[in-house]
């Protein structure tokens, strides 16, 4: 039954298992190497959560995710299955990069929030296409999406190889923006930036619209049933280009926030595959604001302690990739019960 | 030959018993069905009838008491088990493959053939027999998904058969035929019975119910009211049985019938699947409080014609004006915004969303006029206060505005929807299947509902597939066949007599 248990408990209890599961995956494999799991365990949370340091780390690998996973939730809650936001978050980054370095002359903070407005603008424009293509010519966005994520990171690199190439630079990056672009340092000398805090505040936009909004009343309509959205008078194709739209805007933004927070360019390999991270923190949340942020943090944890737990202890960084992997294995169980369902809505017989 | 008499219990319950937390849905049942008769049983939504069928399957096991088969208790893990025991059951969703031949569905699970390699000729051999011994002829290598619903039905019960079930048990068989078609189902149970086959048929519908069964067993709130010879009651006490109130008829005003024109349809024509449009010139008025009734058999145009008024479908040709203004080919949201309002026949899959909240479900459709009231907020306290009214007005039973519409009962989601449409005040209304699936009294609670929204000076167009629903609302009943109007039928010769002929195509006299 399921008002047995409070939603809020079962949706953390379906948060926690996947990582649950793999901790356990993880204790066997140390195990099995001659390892003590538990003092292993203990290091890599350390090395997570241990001092202020360390948890600004955490918090700096958890906001690109932040973004990714709600540009992913946005589009998952409209019944839209957009594994765009890679593509997104590249050219997002990219573009901000490029006001930050060449708009000389806007000054201040000025400068700063151009740059992130038009990451932003271009991460939506990026997919206008496929939002058009599904919403009205009804083809299917994962393809559409999926593909344009080649050809974004093939533009950007070759934008970063040759017109936007940092002078007398030997690799693929772009000149550091001006120091008025980049965004403020929260805890000096980390590299945890006012990014985070705008991830937040993104994350409590996006509870407000879906509970208090009208828009986000019909997104959530037409991905629960877009045909009874239909029929009592939303128009499904507008609300599902923008839900695709406003998911690229959001990955965009994320993209300029690590340019501009983060890295202080554009450069090659901007993306380690936030953007395909984010669906799993997207299903991992349950599409939901709270979630999103824990899922985020979580991966964020995992990220920074892998990083650096190689170079103090003897794990193995492979130790860092299963336990991700297998999150992510479990976070697709989720994907394929909702992909189930959507079709299930779709395959409904008028 | 048929056993009415014989006092062998072929299945049975000896006192089941089935709670569901605080809900007792099963109260002690006693029942038995003698081998070789037709045996219905009938009560209203939620008096236990779904969960005794899950017993008999093995889906569910009771808290209390025993399934009989043959006199004797057994214990059921699962419908497997009762079909070893000669017991089938036909749901109300048929459950064959779609990309399978009906042959191919029909053994399926219990293939002929050796060493993995299916006998297809014995297959389709036996098929055959199985027809003909049950006086049906099916096209057997046709694929199931392009088969017909009475076509697909008939393979159900034939798979059963095939698999060596003499006992049959239909769940709502007839809630998906059309009355033509009703008569042939009819007629291969009756077959059945004649072979020595025991039938337990479940029914709303107490019109067939005499028709067909030998013995009916009441169920109310979970109790066996009584067992019965049918030959020994007449439907109106059998329908106080099944209530354990009277049911009143609704009281219809007489109309006169001079209101304005609120609905103007003129040679609506709208496009088909193949070559055929699916609808074909069709033209009809409708005033103010006036009910026009669409009658005809499933698939003949009524959906097309209920779509394009909404703004689902876009007409090919023809015009659509809802006083006085064209609005075919507009949007549904134009639609509404001019005062059209829709219940759909798909109560589950369209006209509610089953996941959402009632709340949700009550305000949907509306939210842009709440939201322009409260500075563009959906504030939560006016939507549950919105759904509230409707729920108070049109007596919804709920466990809560935040509970999933999932939760209620057929008969209460009707309800909700179409008092979601009607407390919006539109000066036209559509609706389809009003009464599908809803119990005798809900039944009557929605006619209520109906006519006094007519008495309002509302205009209804209302498809239905129950002739008897038409026959009791409506002013006049617009008879469809193949996508084109056989005739306009006034409520003074409105009768099953006239109105039959007309459905399979016959001209207006």
């Amino acid at each position: 039954m399921s008002g047995a248990l409070p939603r809020a408990l079962e949706d953390g209890l379906r948060l926690a298992m996947p990582f649950v599961a793999a901790l356990l995956v993880g204790a066997i494999l140390l195990a099995i190497t001659g390892r003590d799991p538990f003092s292993t365990y203990a290091e890599l949370f350390n090395e997570a959560l241990g001092g202020q340091s360390r948890i600004a780390a955490t918090l700096t690998a958890a906001t690109p995710l932040i973004f990714t996973g709600l540009a992913t939730a946005i589009a998952f809650r409209a019944g839209v299955f957009n594994v765009g936001v890679e593509g997104s978050f590249y050219l997002g980054g990219l573009a901000a990069a490029w006001v930050g370095f060449a708009w000389i002359g806007l000054g201040g903070t000025l400068q700063m929030l151009a740059a992130l407005g038009f990451g932003a603008f271009v991460g939506g424009l990026w997919m206008l296409l496929p939002g058009w293509l599904r919403a009205r010519m009804e083809v299917d966005e994962v393809v559409t999406t999926l593909m344009l994520n080649f050809i974004a990171i093939g533009i950007a690199l070759w934008l970063v190889n040759g017109p936007l190439l940092a002078a007398g630079s030997a690799n693929s990056a772009t000149p550091m923006v001006l120091p008025e672009a980049r965004l403020l340092r929260l805890i000096p000398p980390s590299t945890l930036n006012a990014g985070f805090l705008i991830g937040l505040a993104a994350l409590v936009a996006y509870g407000v619209w879906l509970r208090l909004r009208v828009g986000g009343f019909e997104n959530r309509l037409v991905g629960l049933n877009p045909r009874f959205a239909r029929s009592v008078g939303i128009s499904v194709a507008s609300v599902i280009l923008l839900a695709i739209v406003l998911s690229g805007v959001i990955g965009g933004l994320g993209g300029a926030t690590h340019a501009l927070g983060v890295v202080g360019r554009f450069s090659e390999g901007f993306s380690p595959g936030y953007g395909f991270t984010g669906i799993a923190v997207a299903l991992l949340g349950r599409n939901r604001p709270v979630g999103i942020l824990i899922g985020a943090l979580i991966f964020g944890a995992l990220t920074s302690a892998g990083t650096t737990v190689q170079l103090f202890a003897d794990i193995p960084l492979d130790l860092v990739q299963v336990l991700e992997g297998t999150v992510m294995m479990l976070a697709v169980v989720e994907a394929v019960r909702w992909a189930r369902r959507r079709r299930a809505v779709r395959a409904v017989a008028p | 030959m048929p056993v009415v008499d014989s006092p062998v219990t072929r299945l049975g319950a000896d006192g089941i018993s089935r709670r569901f937390g605080p809900v007792v849905a099963n109260d002690g049942i006693d029942l038995a069905v003698r081998a070789g008769e037709i045996h219905a049983i009938v009560g209203q939504n939620g008096a236990g009838k779904s969960t005794l069928m899950r017993i008999f399957q093995g889906l569910d096991q009771p808290d209390a008491g025993h399934v009989i088969v043959d006199g004797l208790p057994v214990r059921f893990r699962g419908p497997a088990d009762a079909l070893a025991q000669g017991i089938g059951m036909v749901h109300q969703e048929f459950m064959l493959a779609d990309a399978l031949t009906l042959a191919e569905n029909l053994i399926l699970g219990a293939e002929p053939g050796r060493r993995g390699i299916i006998d297809r000729r014995a297959a389709l051999d036996r098929a055959r027999q199985l027809g003909d011994q049950a006086g049906v002829d099916l096209d057997w290598g046709q694929r199931a998904g392009d088969a017909s619903v009475p076509d697909r039905q008939i393979v159900e019960i034939l798979r059963l058969l095939y698999r060596g079930a003499d006992t049959l048990i239909l769940d709502e068989p007839t809630a998906v035929l059309a009355p033509s078609q009703v008569d042939r189902l009819f007629g291969l149970l009756r077959a059945l019975r004649q072979d020595g086959h025991t039938i337990l048929f479940i029914s709303h519908k107490l019109r067939e119910v005499m028709a067909l069964a030998d013995r009916v067993t009441v169920l109310r709130q979970g109790r066996v009211i009584t067992t019965i010879d049918v030959g020994s009651i007449d439907q109106d006490a059998l329908a106080q049985l099944a209530v354990g109130e009277t049911v009143e008829p609704p009281y219809r005003e007489a109309g006169d019938g001079v209101g304005d024109v609120i609905l103007d349809v003129v040679g609506l024509s709208v496009a088909g699947t193949g070559d055929r449009p699916a609808l074909d010139q069709v033209s009809f008025e409708v005033r103010e409080g006036e009910i026009l009734g669409i009658a005809g058999v499933a698939g003949n145009g009524q959906e097309a014609l209920i779509a394009s008024m909404i703004g689902l479908a876009r007409p090919s040709a023809g015009r659509i004006v809802v006083r006085g203004r064209e609005l075919g080919g507009h949007s549904v949201a134009d639609h509404r915004s001019f005062g059209v309002g829709y219940v759909s026949a798909d109560r589950a899959g369209e006209g509610l969303c089953r996941q959402a909240t009632l709340t949700e479900n009550a305000i949907a459709g509306e939210q842009r006029q709440l939201a322009k009231e409260s500075k563009g907020w959906l504030l939560p306290g006016r939507c549950r206060q919105r759904a509230q009214t409707i729920v108070d007005r049109y007596q919804v039973v709920h466990g809560g505005l935040g509970r999933p519409v999932a939760e209620l009962s057929g008969g209460n989601q009707q309800r909700l929807l179409i008092g979601r449409e009607i407390d919006r005040s539109p000066s036209l209304l559509l609706i389809a299947q009003p009464t599908r699936g809803v119990d005798l009294k809900g039944i009557a609670a929605i006619h209520r509902e109906l006519l006094a929204y007519r008495q309002r000076g509302g205009a209804i167009v209302m498809v239905s597939e129950e002739l008897d629903e038409l026959i009791a609302l409506s002013d006049h009943i617009l008879v469809l066949c193949g996508g084109r109007a056989m005739g306009i039928v006034d409520r003074e010769d409105a009768s099953t007599e006239t109105l039959a002929p007309l459905m399979v195509g016959a001209a207006a006299a």
